[in-house]
C-alpha cells in the first residue's frame, strides 16, 4: 500500500475506467493523509527538541545600517553566535511601521528603529525597552532636497513632501532652527506623502519644489532630476538620527538568564558582520546589498552617507558619553512637541531615559527607554 | 393576538417575533463586540496601564476630547475664552470631516454623469456600442495602482484624490446602471413611441424614471468602494483629512484617536446610506424590491 505519490497520480492520469480511477484517487487520498500524519508527527517529536533552547526573534526593514542583519543570519555568523549561547534566533524582515506595530505588540523581542521611534513608539506606548546596539547613525542619508535653487528661508508656504512625524520633519526642523528661522517654523506647509509615492509626486509635478526622504529615496530623485539640489542633510547633525536595536526589556531581564545570552548572541554576531563590511568583504556587501534588492554600487553608495560604528568601543563610547543625552534630549523635546509621545501626556519628562552611567533624563519612577551600553563594551573587550 | 414564545421558535421561519425580540436581538452583536474589545483591552492594561494598542475607554474619551474641542497640531491654539461652538468649529475632527467630505461629495457629483452615460449606453445602442468593451475592461483596472500617473496628471492636491475616487467607482457605476436599465422591458419602449414619445422622453421619462430607485440603490452599494479609495488617497499624500489624521496617528500608535474617527466615519456612512434609503422610499413609494 506504501505507494510513491506522484507514481499513484501518474496511474490516475492514465487509468480511463472511473470506477477504478475512483478506488485509486481514493488510496491517493489515503497516502496523502497518511503523509500529512506522519509529517505532523514528525513535527510533535521535534517541537519538544526546539523548545529545549529559547527563541528569540529580531525584526528588521529596509536601511543602510540594517541590511547587514539579513546578510548576519543568511550567512550562518548568527547562527554561530546562537548556538554558542544556546539560544535560537530568528530574523524576520517587516515593513519599517509593522516592525515597529509587531515589537510594541510584543509579537517580536527585539526590533531595529531610529532613536526618536524608540521613544515615540515602544517607550511612549509603556513597553519597557532597552537600547543593546547603537548601529549606526544618519551621515547624509535623509536630505531636504529643493528644485530652483531655492534655499531654506525660502520653504515657506510652499508645499514640502514628507512623511510627517518621522525623522524627515525632524530633520526639516533642524534645518530650520540651526539655520536661525526657528520663528518661520509655523510656517511651513507640509504635506504627508507616503515613502512609496514621493518620488513619483516630486518628480512628476514640477510645481512639488520641497522634499524631504532618505536614501535611497533621495538618490533615485538626484539621479533622475539634475535640477533638485541638497539643501540641508543628515551630515550637518551627526549622531542625531541614531539606528538602534532594541530589546524588550522584560525579555533581556527574563529569571532563566536567556535575555541576557540572547543580547550577546546578537551582539556578538553583530559586531562580526559589521567588521567584514568596514573590511570591504564583496560577500558582505553584497549579501547586505540583496537585502534590499539594491545593487552593490547603490548600497556602496548608502554606506558612504551611514556612519556604522563598527568599532564596538567606538559604540560603547558614544553610549556612554554626553553627546548621547544632547542629542536625545533634542529628540524627545522634538516627540513632544509634535505630541508623539501620546495626546495626554503633559511633560517631556513623562517617558524618561536611563544612561548607561545612572543618570535619567526625566522623572525617577517613568524610565521607559534604557540605554545598555554593557553588550557593547563586553564586545570591545572581546568578552562576548 | 401575539402567540408566546417557545424555543423551537428560533429555528421556524413561519414565526412572527415581538418587537421586544428582534430590538434586543439586534444589539447582541453590538454588546459582544464591545465586550471582547473590553476584555482584550482590561486584560492588555493589566499588563501595562500605559497600552495604546487597545486604549482603554479613559484614553478613548481623552482622545475623543482632544479631537473634537481642540484645533490640530499643525493649526493656530485658539483664545482660552472660545465658546463651546467656536470650540468645535475649529476642531481638529470638524476640519478633517470638512476636507474629506467635500472631496467625497465632489466625487459622488462626478458620478452622476457616470450614470447618465451608462443609462445612455443601455438605450441608444450605438452610445453602447462605443462605451460598452472599454468600460468593461477599464472596469478590471485596479485603480490605485494608477496613483503615480494621476499625480502627474491632476497634481498632488485635491483632483488626484477626487479622480482616484470617480475612475475606481465610476465603471462599476456605469455598469450596474447599463445592466439595470436593460432590464426595462422593451414593450414599454416600444409603446412610449406608439404614444409620440421622442427619443429622450424614452430615455428620460421612461427608462430613467423607473430605474432611479434601484441606481439610487447601487449608490448605496458603492458609498463603501468610495470611502476606499478615498482614505487610499488621504493616505498617500494629504495635509488634512479624516484618513490623513489616521495616517499621522499611527506613526505613533494614536489608537485612542483613531478608533474614534473609524467610529465617526463608520456613522457618517451609515447615515448617509440611511438619508438615501430614506429619500428614495419616499421618492418612489411605488418602487417595492423583490
Amino acid at each position: 500500500m506504501q505507494r510513491y505519490p506522484s507514481a499513484l497520480i501518474l496511474r490516475v492520469l492514465k487509468q480511463t475506467n472511473s470506477a477504478h480511477r475512483r478506488r485509486t484517487l481514493r488510496i491517493c487520498f489515503a497516502a496523502c493523509a497518511r503523509m500529512v500524519l506522519m509529517a505532523s508527527l514528525a513535527c510533535g517529536l521535534a517541537f519538544p527538541a526546539v523548545a529545549q533552547s529559547p527563541t528569540f526573534t529580531v525584526g528588521w526593514s529596509v536601511y543602510a545600517g540594517w541590511n547587514p542583519y539579513f546578510y548576519m543570519s543568511k550567512s550562518g555568523i548568527l547562527k554561530r553566535w546562537a548556538d554558542k549561547y544556546g539560544v535560537v534566533i530568528k530574523v524576520q524582515r517587516f515593513d519599517y511601521a509593522a516592525s515597529l506595530d509587531a515589537f510594541v505588540g510584543k509579537n517580536i523581542d527585539a526590533c531595529t528603529m531610529t532613536n526618536m521611534e524608540a521613544l515615540d513608539m515602544p517607550a511612549a506606548a509603556g513597553v519597557d525597552s532597552t537600547v543593546v546596539i547603537v548601529g549606526d547613525y544618519s551621515n547624509g542619508n535623509d536630505a531636504v532636497l529643493a528644485r530652483n535653487n531655492l534655499t531654506l528661508a525660502q520653504l515657506p508656504g510652499k508645499p514640502i513632501l514628507l512623511v510627517q512625524k518621522t525623522v524627515s520633519e525632524y530633520l526639516l526642523e533642524r534645518a530650520m532652527v540651526l539655520n536661525g528661522l526657528d520663528n518661520q517654523l509655523p510656517h511651513l506647509k507640509l504635506l504627508n506623502t507616503s515613502d512609496s509615492d514621493i518620488v513619483g509626486a516630486f518628480l512628476g509635478d514640477k510645481s512639488n519644489q520641497v522634499a524631504v526622504t532618505w536614501k535611497p529615496l533621495v538618490s533615485e530623485i538626484v539621479d533622475q532630476d539634475h535640477g533638485v539640489k541638497s539643501l540641508f542633510d543628515s551630515s550637518h547633525i551627526p549622531e542625531e538620527i541614531l539606528d538602534l536595536l532594541v530589546v524588550r526589556t522584560d525579555v533581556l531581564k527574563r529569571p532563566d538568564g536567556s535575555g541576557l545570552k540572547f543580547a550577546k548572541a546578537i551582539a556578538g554576531a553583530w559586531y562580526e558582520t559589521v567588521a567584514q563590511i568596514a573590511a570591504a568583504n564583496a560577500q558582505a556587501i553584497s549579501g547586505s546589498a540583496a537585502a534590499s534588492g539594491d545593487s552593490v554600487a547603490s548600497y556602496k553608495e548608502q554606506l558612504r552617507t551611514t556612519y556604522l560604528y563598527s568599532a564596538p568601543q567606538s559604540a560603547a563610547q558614544f553610549a556612554q558619553s554626553n553627546e548621547l543625552k544632547q542629542k536625545m534630549d533634542l529628540v524627545r523635546q522634538f516627540c513632544f512637541r509634535h505630541a508623539l509621545l501620546g495626546q495626554n501626556v503633559q511633560s517631556v519628562d513623562d517617558v524618561a531615559i536611563l544612561y548607561p552611567d545612572g543618570a535619567i533624563q526625566g522623572k525617577k519612577d517613568r524610565v521607559r527607554l534604557r540605554v545598555d551600553a554593557t553588550y557593547m563594551q563586553l564586545a570591545a573587550q572581546g568578552k562576548l | 393576538m401575539a402567540q408566546p414564545f417557545r424555543v423551537s421558535d428560533l429555528a421556524g421561519i413561519q414565526v412572527r417575533p415581538a418587537r421586544l425580540w428582534t430590538h434586543s436581538l439586534s444589539w447582541i452583536l453590538f454588546v459582544a463586540g464591545i465586550a471582547l474589545y473590553a476584555h482584550f483591552s482590561i486584560v492588555r492594561h493589566r499588563e501595562n496601564p500605559e497600552d495604546r494598542v487597545i486604549p482603554s475607554a479613559t484614553q478613548m474619551i481623552h482622545g475623543l476630547k482632544a479631537s473634537v474641542l481642540e484645533p490640530a497640531e499643525e493649526d493656530d491654539p485658539l483664545d482660552p475664552g472660545a465658546t463651546l461652538f467656536q470650540q468645535v468649529r475649529h476642531s481638529m475632527i470638524w476640519k478633517d470631516t470638512a476636507s474629506s467630505a467635500r472631496r467625497f461629495f465632489t466625487a459622488l457629483l462626478l458620478l452622476v454623469p457616470a450614470m447618465l452615460i451608462g443609462l445612455h449606453m443601455a438605450v441608444f445602442p450605438y452610445v453602447g456600442a462605443f462605451f460598452l468593451l472599454f468600460v468593461l475592461f477599464f472596469d478590471k483596472i485596479v485603480a490605485l495602482s494608477l496613483l503615480p500617473i494621476l499625480f502627474i496628471v491632476f497634481g498632488i492636491d485635491e483632483w488626484s484624490k477626487i479622480m482616484l475616487m470617480v475612475i475606481g467607482v465610476a465603471p462599476t457605476l456605469m455598469l450596474d446602471t447599463y445592466n439595470i436599465a436593460g432590464g426595462v422591458p422593451k414593450e414599454q419602449v416600444v409603446k412610449a413611441f406608439t404614444l409620440k414619445s421622442t427619443n429622450l422622453d424614452v430615455a428620460y421619462r421612461i427608462v430613467l424614471k423607473q430605474v432611479l430607485p434601484q441606481l439610487i440603490n447601487s449608490v448605496r452599494l458603492n458609498l463603501k468602494p468610495l470611502a476606499l479609495f478615498l482614505f487610499a488617497g488621504e493616505m498617500i499624500a494629504s495635509t488634512d483629512g479624516l484618513a490623513y489624521r489616521i495616517a499621522i496617528m499611527r506613526r505613533h500608535m494614536g489608537m485612542d484617536i483613531i478608533i474614534p474617527y473609524l467610529l465617526w466615519v463608520a456613522l457618517l456612512l451609515f447615515s448617509l446610506d440611511a438619508l438615501l434609503r430614506f429619500t428614495n422610499r419616499r421618492l418612489h413609494p411605488w418602487y417595492q424590491p423583490l
